[in-house]
């Protein structure tokens, strides 16, 4: 006779604090049913347990093992939707999370699941297009590139082969809302696989998965196997095989045609564009090369019409971002917003402030390439434009925040050892210049750098700017750069006098 | 994970054409076969590149080329756990230099070493994607979040 039934998130970040110990002690319970959901991406709080009780969805945060019997008792918790965290968001592509089990197909369908491949399924290629164009949907890996234009050409390429590509190599340190979506709402991302697949005519899909992921790879291979059994691979008169395939550790691997480069099983190299992958991409195929968060926000706007996507968000930037909220603040965790809200306001609103004990010193967006704002540059609004005219980018939507202990010449020599560990080495300005920013900074630390040295440190950060190749080495000087022009002091006290 | 390579680093030839065979409709892929190879035996043996370059058909600066690119390929055995300390930004924000060196102290090894004994070798990443509950260390694939200095006797103690 079962009499409760808790709910218990199956993430990674919540069984990284615990959340499998009490599950454990909880399967002992006879009385009690164990339901292993998605997270709500509020981590400060977990480990968390959610029980239904006669006036909604009661939730025990940061338990331990001496709170379950008061939770078996229905002692305690507060509701839900008294959590501001939660309650302050708009969920749309994470709309299920925290509610359902991951691989329960018949959860997601009711949910709306399958809603926006049925649509597209009755709706001719050139409408699909028409309605992500409508949406304003932009790449959310980074590069925020309209998602119909890439659509467009490939269907337009006329080939026997063409193939879709979900970058799941989420590699930009602060951000995990992929691997959130991957191991939480697996179908979503094989939905709009299918709904892309469809419209350009693809017959093959891969998901590049991040060795650092095992989870959401193990997540993912299940649901395309659920999928599969349940017939939903079939794509017009065809089966549309999905397969999952692991990378080894390459940062740069994340760039779309390294990518490509690793899944033909070469060295990890960036490709000169054009061809752009959508012409020529996978064994010079027509490719669509799209970050996870993109692929899984595409079912909605199908579903909703691109006229609902559009009317989210701020002018150029439609819909809503995923930010990812780390570092040294008091409430850690995953955000879905529309894009406008000001930095600041996220971070005093959603953060919560600076965790016990620590003061603000710069907040770091878009990952390990994202430039740092200090206290006075916190009003920016969250959106593409607003970021671009800054000189920043938004990433993927990561937001670290670093406090007054963080010694900012041994963070911005952080940043360029890193270029320097993960660059392919194809293009000079990035191969080199990495190399020599991180001896530069290096110089700095030892007290032998006169200001010349900075001189040169920021003309080599131009250089790389200008003239690397992708991404990694056109922005590894931004955060560089940043500490420099924000916290001049901490450098110049350095230097040799 | 037992040794099926051979003392002279070669590869058994049966585990080479398991770990080189894909399906008919799939290209040869290096980095799968060195991948598999990998799960196998726990690294890739550079004497074996040979092998591995006539089976895929591949030439042996093809092979030697990848094995050298990827981080997470290994060319020799690695210790019986891996410990990987995460270096992230948001592990960065949140003091993981403590950790690692709390965790180099105790094992009395650098990143990229392993113990005499065999038993651990330590490693540095790039975010593991645990960043909302850092600093994060990993035992192998069991991932730890918000973890102290003065835990980590106790973390390394169970894997002993």
């Amino acid at each position: 006779m079962i009499h409760t039934t808790l709910f218990l998130s199956n993430d990674t970040s919540s069984r990284a604090v615990g959340v499998d110990r009490l599950a454990k002690l909880l399967q002992d319970e006879s009385n009690v049913r164990l339901v292993r959901t998605s997270s709500r991406g509020a981590f400060f709080l977990e480990p968390i347990i959610e029980r239904d009780m006669p006036d909604g969805r009661i939730v025990w945060c940061n338990v331990t093992a001496d709170d379950l019997p008061g939770i078996l008792a229905g002692q305690g918790g507060v509701a839900l939707q008294s959590i501001p965290f939660l309650a302050a968001q708009t969920r749309f592509t994470f709309s299920n999370f925290g509610i359902t089990q991951p691989l329960a197909l018949d959860e997601y369908r009711t949910r709306d699941g399958f809603r926006g491949l049925e649509k597209a399924l009755v709706t001719a290629p050139d409408k699909v297009i028409e309605e992500l164009k409508i949406a304003g949907l932009r790449g959310r890996g980074g590069a925020a590139f309209p998602l119909w234009s890439k659509w467009q050409a490939a269907l337009l390429t006329e080939e026997d082969e063409k193939f879709v590509v979900v970058n799941a190599d989420e590699g930009d340190a602060g951000t995990y809302c992929d691997r959130m979506v991957m191991e939480g709402d697996p179908f979503r991302l094989v939905e709009g696989m299918l709904i892309c697949a469809h419209t350009v005519g693809a017959t093959r899909g891969y998901i590049y998965c991040r060795q650092e992921y095992p989870a959401a790879a193990g997540s993912m291979k299940a649901a395309v196997h659920i999928a599969d059994e349940a017939g939903l691979l079939e794509l017009d008169g065809r089966r549309f095989p999905i397969d999952i395939v692991m990378g080894a550790g390459s940062y740069v691997c994340g760039e779309e045609t390294a990518l490509l480069e690793s899944l033909e099983g070469r060295r990890g190299v960036v490709r000169a564009k054009p061809p752009f992958p959508a012409v020529s991409g996978l064994y010079q195929k027509p490719t669509i090369v799209s970050n996870v968060l993109t692929v899984a926000t595409v079912p909605s706007i199908l579903a909703r019409g691109g006229a609902w996507h559009a009317s989210l968000g701020t002018d150029r930037s439609r819909g809503t971002i995923a930010l990812q909220i780390g570092g040294r603040v008091k409430q850690p965790g995953l955000v879905e917003i529309p894009f406008g809200m000001t930095l600041r306001r996220v971070l005093e609103q959603f953060a919560g402030g600076m965790a016990s004990g620590s003061r603000f010193k710069a907040a770091q967006v878009g990952g390990p390439l994202g430039s740092l704002f200090p206290e006075s540059k916190l009003d920016i609004p969250i959106c593409y434009d607003a970021f671009s005219d800054a000189g920043a980018i938004l990433g993927h939507g990561g937001i670290v925040v670093y406090d007054d202990q963080t010694d900012m010449v041994e963070l911005a020599r952080h940043f360029m050892a890193f270029t320097a560990d993960e660059s392919c080495g194809k293009c000079t300005p990035c191969r080199i210049g990495s190399v020599r920013g991180r001896e530069l900074l290096e110089l700095v630390q030892a007290g032998g750098a006169t200001t010349a040295d900075l001189t040169l440190l920021s003309d080599l950060g131009d250089t790389m700017k200008t003239a690397s190749l992708c991404a990694l080495g056109g922005r590894a000087p931004y955060p560089v750069l940043t500490a420099i022009e924000h916290f001049p002091h901490e450098f110049k006290d350095r230097l040799k006098m | 994970m037992t040794d099926e390579s051979s003392s002279e680093g070669l590869l058994d030839s049966s585990l080479l054409a398991d770990c080189s065979r894909s399906e008919p409709s799939d290209r040869p892929n290096i980095l799968k076969a060195l991948l598999a190879i990998q799960e196998r035996i726990g690294y890739v043996p550079p004497r074996s590149i040979p092998q591995i370059a006539r089976t895929l058909g591949a030439t042996e600066a093809d092979v030697a080329g990848v094995l050298s690119y990827y981080q997470d390929l290994r060319t020799t055995a690695p210790g019986r756990h891996v410990i990987r300390v995460c270096m992230g930004e948001s592990c960065v924000a949140n003091r993981c230099g403590q950790i690692l060196r709390a965790l180099k102290d105790h094992l009395g090894i650098d990143i990229g070493e392993t113990d005499s004994g065999g038993q651990f070798t330590l490693e540095k990443v790039f975010c593991m994607g645990n960043c909302a509950v850092s600093p994060t260390i990993a035992v192998n694939q069991t991932l730890f979040g918000r973890v102290e200095p003065a835990q980590i006797r106790t973390i390394v103690d169970c894997y002993r």
